[in-house]
């Protein structure tokens, strides 16, 4: 059977779902993988958020947020930014493609960037594969 | 857990749109299997009062005490279902929602995926909700004054509404009047009332008012606070700064002009008897009707749509232009009954009481009306020549009878489009409301909820929210009013319960957590060596709890428990499909 990925994302209650809701109500259309779980600020997704999602199956995480300047409690995002990058590098070191993480900012606007936004981080884990933090955990038990 | 979790799952179709793209059916039978799940129903429409009522009758008699709805966005229906919830006397907060609408069956097109995917956002909202926490209301005091910035004809209009029934109204206008757009325009459309009755009227009120506190030339930098206990700082004067305190916040800031230097085929600018429909207002204001060079005009062309539904400019209608410039046609034939008059449309727009009326009214007055295709070609304003007659000619295709045309001009009327001010954002950001992307702002529903916005206390009437004619403006304006005085007749407001909260015996002092909050909700006491939460400030972004490194501070409602149980519910499910596939 061909690879499916499996993606899980966190999205700011107040731009980017709503953004991902616009999409909806605009009849857009984008790949099914995605499973968006909210989150009333970007900077809530806490790095074991992250983790036990890859813990769990997953191939691929997408966090967005509101764009720098618009977080509804003013610097959330800012603060979502900073712990991306060391998330990032933490991932990196268990072996999980760093890339395999994602944030981008998507305004309650932009319902459009956000279909195009799942459907090119969908194909982006589909060329990575699936994710081998399953086998990597047991060879290190 | 002290009693057995007992999970009532429903599964909406919403008419087709749910049911079309989803087997509800089967969703509803696969996860009525899960652990904890005591029944599970489908229903055409769970958010009317039939679907509520089997809810809140279920939970009755089959004592759940956790309820899962799968339906459309919790932006939409959550507040319904909670409500649902405390009719049937469970705390609102054992509820849990998974968007099936907006985040399946609207953006996909394969039902079996579709169907999938709904199973998986189910599961994890089933798997969520088991850890669910009762949570109690918080209520505060509602200061009775209002905060109301823009002091044009919605923002006077709701100013006056509250001040009548006795409540004190902080206006605050940027300009050094009140009036905003009324101050330019003559007669209003379609029934010819003077503007400047209408508005002189309105601001006597206003200024006279006792109740109503007047702030010109100013701008509020920032709202601090949560509904019913807002404040700001304000220069009063040329004295020291004053803080005012309010219970609620309307924004009727308004639009502004679209400047249609940028068209290069009207050539404004560039011909000085090319002006915008807001010059021409004044030349009415002043009664004189003449070009640059103080004649008479003989020929005169209006332009429709400038700046408006093209998407090199703005891609929305304006809605109030096509009225004024029928208005101006009929001005003009009044005024010079010998002039030509041409309105060159894209589309004639006269929706609204006595406006089609207006419309017919005017093309029996000689009017001459031309049709352009606005994303085809725009007419193209060129100087004519010596044995023209006229100062201009105007070229177009004209779309109804299918040729080119030439249309002399000794003036042109172009009626520009409003759009949104440059300062939008940052008004926005200082109340904390967003702007759509047209940088109109916000409204907490499209259809249900036209005038409040997601921040509680703050409301956006008139242009701001949108374009829009006077009487619609002053329709916002005193919904908005109503709402805000109801809350202050209520004297109380439930205010956010979903909060952080801060395990002293877990927390060791760090104060990352103080560091990173933006409401200075948490403080560090040093006897004890704790951060102490102050939930009165706290609006539940949770960053200081994905901050904390000993995990002692939880966000009420998100916390790590229910989140990674949400993460684990929907993976397994994914997981479980692809087994039973293979």
């Amino acid at each position: 059977m061909s690879f499916n990925p499996k993606i899980v994302s966190f999205l700011c209650n107040w731009c980017s779902y709503t953004g991902a809701d616009l999409a909806g109500t605009s009849r857009m259309k984008y790949a099914s993988n995605i499973r968006i779980i909210r989150v009333m600020c970007s900077g809530r997704v806490e790095p074991t958020f992250v983790l036990k999602a890859f813990q769990q199956g997953a191939d691929g995480v997408l966090i967005c947020g509101c764009h720098p300047g618009d977080c509804h409690y003013h610097e959330g995002n800012y603060n979502c930014l900073r712990r991306f990058k060391l998330m990032q590098k933490f991932i990196d070191q268990m072996g999980i493609e760093k890339d395999r993480m994602k944030l981008k900012w998507i305004s309650a606007s932009e319902g459009k960037d956000f279909a195009k936004l799942v459907d090119q981080f969908t194909e982006e884990i589909r060329e990575f594969g699936p994710c081998k933090v399953k086998e990597i955990v047991e060879t290190l038990s | 857990m002290m009693e057995d979790t007992r999970i009532g799952l429903y599964v909406c179709w919403c008419g087709t749109n749910i049911a079309k793209m989803v087997d509800v059916e089967q969703v509803a039978k696969e996860l009525g299997d899960l652990p904890n799940v005591v029944l599970s129903k489908t229903y055409k429409y769970m958010c009317s009062d039939p679907g509520q009522d089997m809810i809140i009758q279920d939970i009755q008699e089959n004592n759940l005490n956790r309820v899962v709805v799968a339906a459309c966005s919790p932006r939409i229906h959550e507040l319904t279902f909670r409500r649902a919830l405390a009719n049937a006397g469970l705390n609102p907060y054992m509820f849990q929602m998974a968007n099936i609408r907006e985040q399946v069956s609207w953006v996909h097109t394969d039902r079996e995926e579709a169907t999938k995917k709904a199973k998986s956002l189910i599961a994890g909202a089933i798997s969520r909700v088991a850890y669910h926490e009762a949570l109690e209301k918080r209520t505060v005091e509602i200061d009775p004054a209002t905060l109301i910035l823009g002091g044009g004809i919605a923002g006077m209009s709701a100013a006056l509404e509250i001040a009548d029934a006795g409540k004190q109204v902080y206006l605050v206008e940027k300009k050094a009047q009140l009036g905003g757009q009324l101050l330019q325009v003559d007669l209003t459309f379609p029934f010819m009332y003077s503007a400047q009755q209408l508005r002189q009227m309105i601001i006597e009120k206003v200024v006279q008012h006792p109740n109503i506190q007047v702030f010109n030339n100013q701008v509020v930098e920032e709202v601090n606070g949560y509904i019913g206990n807002f404040s700001t700082q304000i220069k009063n004067g040329k004295k020291k700064e004053t803080e005012l305190k309010f219970g609620n916040v309307i924004v009727a800031t308004g639009l502004k002009a679209f400047d249609p230097q940028g068209i290069e085929a009207y050539a404004y600018g560039k011909f000085p008897n090319v002006i915008t429909s807001l010059e021409f207002e004044k030349m009415l204001l002043k009664g004189k009707i003449q070009t640059k060079e103080g004649k008479v005009p003989k020929n005169i062309a209006i332009i429709h749509c400038v700046g408006s539904r093209n998407k090199d400019y703005h891609e929305y209608c304006s809605r109030t232009c096509c009225m004024t410039a029928l208005k101006f046609a009929n001005q003009l034939k009044s005024a010079i009954p010998d002039s030509n008059v041409y309105e060159l449309y894209a589309d004639m727009r006269s929706f609204g009481k006595g406006c089609e009326e207006l419309y017919t009214k005017t093309s029996t007055k000689g009017v001459t009306f031309l049709m352009f295709d606005q994303q085809d070609k725009l007419p193209e304003v060129i100087k004519a020549g010596k044995n023209d007659g006229c100062e201009m000619l105007i070229q177009m295709d004209e779309k109804l009878s299918g040729e080119e045309v030439e249309i002399p001009a000794d003036l042109i009327v172009l009626m520009v489009g409003m759009e949104a001010h440059e300062d939008a954002k940052k008004t926005g950001h200082s109340v904390g409301i967003s702007l759509c992307g047209n940088s109109f702002y916000i409204e907490k529903h499209p259809k249900l909820d036209p005038v409040a916005t997601t921040t509680d206390g703050v409301y956006i009437v008139g242009n701001c929210q949108g374009p829009k004619d006077i009487p619609d403006s002053i329709c916002q304006a005193k919904a908005a009013a109503a709402r805000i005085l109801g809350t202050i007749n209520k004297k109380q407001v439930e205010i956010e319960v979903t909060t952080a909260f801060a395990n002293e015996e877990l927390c060791c002092g760090c104060q990352t957590c103080v560091q990173v909050c933006p409401y200075t909700a948490l403080s560090y006491e040093e006897e004890k060596n704790i951060s102490v939460v102050n939930e009165a400030l706290c609006k539940g972004c949770g960053t200081c709890g994905s901050a904390c490194p000993c995990g002692a501070i939880s966000s009420r409602h998100f916390t790590d428990k229910q989140i990674l149980s949400q993460i684990e519910g929907l993976m397994e499910m994914i997981l479980q499909e692809e087994i039973s596939e293979n």
